[in-house]
This record gives C-alpha cells, structure tokens and sequence, in this order.
C-alpha cells in the first residue's frame, strides 16, 4: 500500500502545479489586446482552408489494411529473435497467424478495397 | 510459451474448428451471397465443436498453455451450450426479415467468431486469458448488431453497445491489473493462493479488484445496474442478433464469473455474494418491472432477459458447488427457452415485432401459438417445463445459502413477470387477429424452434437427463 502513496502524491503534484500555472497566467498576466495583436498570425490576412487541407478519404481504407500488418509485424519481431528456441511449433503458430491474417487479405482485396478508385 | 506444446493444441481444437469456419466463410464472402452456405458452413461447425467438446472430457481434466487453458466438465458444459447457442442462432437466421439486406458469409464468420471467444472464456483459467476471449466475443458483437448498415436503428444501438461496452471492458481490465497488482499473478490458483495467505484485512484494494471485475462482468450478463445497454442493443440489433446476445453472452458471463468466484476469489466469497445478492434483487425487481409497461417485443424479451439474469445470479450468489450447478442448470434451460422465444419473433416476422402483432395467432396459426406458449410458461417458470426446473435449483440453493429474503423477492417477482408473459398468452388466444396470417416458416426456422421445444419440454419432465452434466468446476 505505502509503496504507491508516492506515486499518487507525485500524480497531485504535477496535476496540482500545472493547474496553478495555468490560472495564474490567465489571471494575473497582462493583457494588452491591440487589433495588430489579434489578427491573424504572420501575413495578417484570414485563412481560407483548413491548415491540414483536404485528405481524400479513400487514405482510410489503406490506414485500415495498414493496421494488420503493423500488428503483424510486433508478433513477427520478437518471434523471429526467439526462433531457435521456439521451433517447429513456432514455426507451425506463425503459419496458422499468417494464414489467418492472409484471410483478411484476400477478403480486402476481394472486396475492392485496393481499387483506389 | 512456458511449455507450450503441440498436445497442448488440443485443447483448442472446438476454437480451431470455428475459426476454420469463419475463415473459409471470410475468404469465400463474395461467392456465397445469398446461398445457404453460410448457414449450413455455421450449423456444421458448430455440430463438430460441440461434439468434439462432449467426447473429450472423457480423457479427464487436462490443463493446457501454461495453466492458462482448462478443458474440464465445466467448460465443456458450457462449450455444448455455447455450439448449441451458435447452431440455433444459424439456422434462425436463415431467413430474417430485419437481415434480408445483411452480407450472409460476413454475418456468420462473426458468429462464429463470437462463439470462439465465448469458448474461450469459458475454458479460461487466467484473467488474461479471460479478457482475451470476452473481448473477442464483445467486438464481433458491436458488429453483428450493426450489420444492418442501412438501418438506422441498428447503427444506434451498435453506437450505444459499443460505449457502454468499452467503459465495461475497462472495468474488468482494471480490475485485472489491481488483481496483478496485489498479488503479482493473473492466473486463477495463483491469485487464490495469494489471498489465501494475505487475508482481505492486509489488502483492503483487493475489495475494490473484485468489485471491478465482477461489474465488468455484470455487464456481460447485463444485471441491474449494468443492464442499460441491453434493451436498446436488443431492439435495435436483427432478431437472430438480439437471442444470440441474449443467450450465449449471459450463459459466457455467468460461466466466467462462477469460475472466477469460486476459483480465484473463493476465499472472499462473502464479499462476491453481498455484490452478487444486491445485483441479483435489482435485476429481478427492476427487469420484472419494467418489462411491464413493453410494446415491443424485443424491448420485452431485453427486460425478461434482465430479470432472468438475477434469478441466474442467486445460485452463484451461494458461493457453493451446488449453488453453481444451480446456474449452470438455470443458464442451460435459459438459452433454450430464450431462443425459443426469439425463434418464434423470428419466425413471425415484421408481424412479430410488436405486442399487438399476437393476437388472435392461436386462431390463424395454432401450432405456433402453442409452441410459444410454451416457452412462455417456461420462461415464467411454470411446470412441466425446463424454466421451472431452473427457478426451483437457484432458489433452493438461495434458501440454503440463507439469503430467504432474496428468495422471497423472487418468489413474488416471478408473480409479476408471469403477468407479462401472459399478457402475450392473452392476446394470442382471447383476442381476434387483426393482421392476416402469417407466411409459412423455412424448415430450418422449424427446426430450430422445434429444438428449443424440446429441450424445454424434456428439462421439465425429466431435468436429470440434462441437469447431471452441470457440474461445477
């Protein structure tokens, strides 16, 4: 129990201090609000888009298929570091995950999804 | 793995049969649109892991994946019921008017990987393990009650399940890291050994890991007050969604939390019956209650279901061997009756959505009329029918545990549920139709229900036929 009591403190602490910088500054600093100071940043003249810009949203779909073989690839390192010790049937449970993750594949692919348009 | 072998594997091998399936279904989505094949790809699976499950035990308790994996007669209890659960919930499927428009290889691969996860739970002799198994039952559940993509209906209550089941998800998952915390260890005898030494007077965090679990639980097992997901995921889910939910999602919650209580918190079992006693008298009071004032069917059977949780939970509540059979017994006739009702909702189609779509059916169709009445009077637990055999255990075994308050209160609530599923009963056969008879049902819907029937009926005449594989872990 008393091990955690300074985790929780340093929790307080680091809530507790950031909060009072925070409404310290608001409070207490001074505001000298000029039509200069308040338009827009650098050229002075209102943006028309979005700073980020338009994304088509077919890039969701390729995030989407981008996400299994992320994963795939954190089961495949360590499994690859530990190859010797694990053996065949290492070997055989990487094959069953590839197959299974290969299943999605082709049910994407079968379904369009690489079609970019 | 520490130890892992490829002997280990077969333990697996009901899952190994699902995901099979499910991957075959995946990879042929597009072929088999609106074939049967899905359906008859399901109903097998599920036949072979369900047969599998039964046959194996015979060889003895064997523990497997580093202590993390137990096949015994309880897990394979809940195996069979649970390859009941997804063979039933098929063939209701196969001609469903609110998933006419659903992807048919789709839909099935996610049952049965639902069902897979359910398995796994259920066999699950770790937290993580636990978690593992009821997350992947829980994520294929927010899609199938999606699936309906065009209905919007159907997104809101995947939106509302899928909230609400993350906030319960990171209940338990909280709960298993105090757990960890507290006593270094995830796996059941372990954590139990642990406390065993320790005490709850030295670890006062222990009470708050058990109660985090347990609500993580209850909301699985959607017991008051965890229960508000349901009616609104039933409702807006397809019917064949709404029964699998109702039954093998409770059965799997109620699996794991008996497991855990007795195994992993069994010294603490007095803290997990005044949790477990509270729940199981909100839910019956509340469920019978609120069921009352339903028109529409679903929402009805979400409420039924919320109060057959409760009386479900009075036998874990005991914390006994028996009190366990007790809801292994209750959980068993529970799945049947409920889908029962479900199938013949199912069956009836866009007539058997609401209240009023029941009258007069005993006139047009008096076979169906009769079939549902059955599993009306089971489900308000009248003999001779399985649902009175599963009132009568956990009750008894509530008595037996003391808590004769409790059995009271559900004594009297089941008075008041019997008015709501009368009121059905009423309508079927003292009022005149006033919509045209209904279409004949495919022969698998036929099958299913007659299943169900069956069961139901056996339970009731003779339960020792059935009740003598509830045997507790």
């Amino acid at each position: 129990m008393n091990a955690y009591i300074g985790i929780a403190v340093s929790f307080v602490l680091a809530a507790g201090i950031t909060g009072l910088m925070v409404i310290l500054a608001s409070t207490l600093g001074k505001k000298n609000s000029t039509p200069v100071k308040l338009s827009p940043f650098e050229c002075g003249v209102d943006p028309f888009s979005l700073p980020i810009g338009k994304l088509a949203i077919k890039f969701y779909l390729t995030a989407i298929l981008f996400i299994p073989f992320d994963v795939e690839l954190v089961f495949l390192y360590p499994w690859a570091v530990l190859y010797r010790q694990l053996g065949t049937l290492g070997l055989v449970e990487m094959g069953l995950f590839l197959g299974i993750l290969m299943a999605g594949y082709v049910y994407a692919w079968d379904n369009g999804a690489l079609d970019w348009q | 793995m520490n130890g892992a072998t490829l002997s280990d594997v077969a333990l697996l091998v009901p899952e190994l049969i699902l995901v099979g399936m499910s991957v075959a279904l995946i990879v042929l989505a597009r072929r088999i649109k609106n074939t049967p094949i899905a359906a008859t790809g399901t109903v097998l699976a599920a036949l072979g892991a369900g047969m599998y499950s039964f046959w194996a035990v015979s060889e003895g308790t064997q523990v497997g994946f580093g202590g993390m994996l137990i096949l015994d007669g309880y897990s394979q209890f809940f195996k069979v019921l649970i390859a009941a659960t997804l063979a039933l919930v098929a063939l209701l499927s196969v001609r469903s008017h609110d998933l006419e428009e659903v992807p048919r290889g789709e839909y099935h691969a996610l049952l049965l990987l639902a069902s897979t996860g359910m398995m796994l739970a259920v066999s699950s002799l770790d937290l993580l393990t636990l978690y593992l198994g009821l997350e992947l039952m829980t994520l294929c559940s927010y899609i199938l009650v999606g699936i309906a993509v065009d209905r919007p209906t159907s997104n809101e209550a995947a939106i509302k399940y899928f909230l609400l089941g993350s906030f319960a998800s990171a209940l338990l998952l909280y709960g298993i890291a105090l757990t960890y915390g507290l006593t270094g260890a995830t796996n059941y005898q372990a954590v139990a050994s642990v406390i065993t030494g320790q005490g709850l007077t030295e670890n006062p965090l222990l009470l708050v890991a058990i109660g985090l679990v347990a609500a993580g639980l209850a909301f699985k097992i959607a017991v008051v007050p965890f229960h508000a997901w349901a009616p609104d995921a039933y409702q807006g889910a397809g019917a064949p969604v709404a029964g699998f939910l109702a039954a093998g999602s409770k059965a799997v919650g109620l699996a794991a939390l008996g497991r855990v209580s007795l195994t992993a918190f069994g010294e603490e079992t007095y803290v997990l019956s005044l949790v477990l006693a509270g729940l199981a008298a909100l839910s019956i009071v509340v469920g019978s209650i609120v069921a009352l004032a339903q028109t529409d069917m679903k929402r009805l059977l979400a409420y039924s279901a919320i109060a057959h949780a409760g009386y479900a939970l009075m036998g874990l509540m005991a914390g006994t061997r028996e009190g366990i059979s007790a809801t292994m017994t209750y959980a068993f006739f529970y799945v049947f009756m409920t889908l029962g009702t479900f199938g013949v909702v199912i069956a009836l189609g866009e007539r058997g959505r609401t209240l009023d779509g029941y009258k007069g059916l005993a006139r047009q169709r008096p076979g169906t009329a009769a079939l549902m009445l059955l599993f009306l009077l089971s489900l308000t637990g009248i003999p001779p029918t399985g649902g009175f055999v599963a009132k009568f255990v956990v009750i008894l075994s509530a008595v037996r545990a003391g808590y004769v308050g409790l059995a009271v209160l559900a004594v009297a609530c089941s008075v008041i549920s019997a008015f709501v599923y009368m009121r059905v009963a009423v309508f079927m056969y003292m009022r005149e139709p006033e919509e045209p008879a209904p279409s004949s049902f495919p022969v698998a819907v036929s099958a299913a229900l007659a299943v169900a029937a069956l069961v139901t009926l056996i339970g009731g005449i003779s339960p020792g036929i059935l009740t003598v594989w509830a045997v507790s872990p």
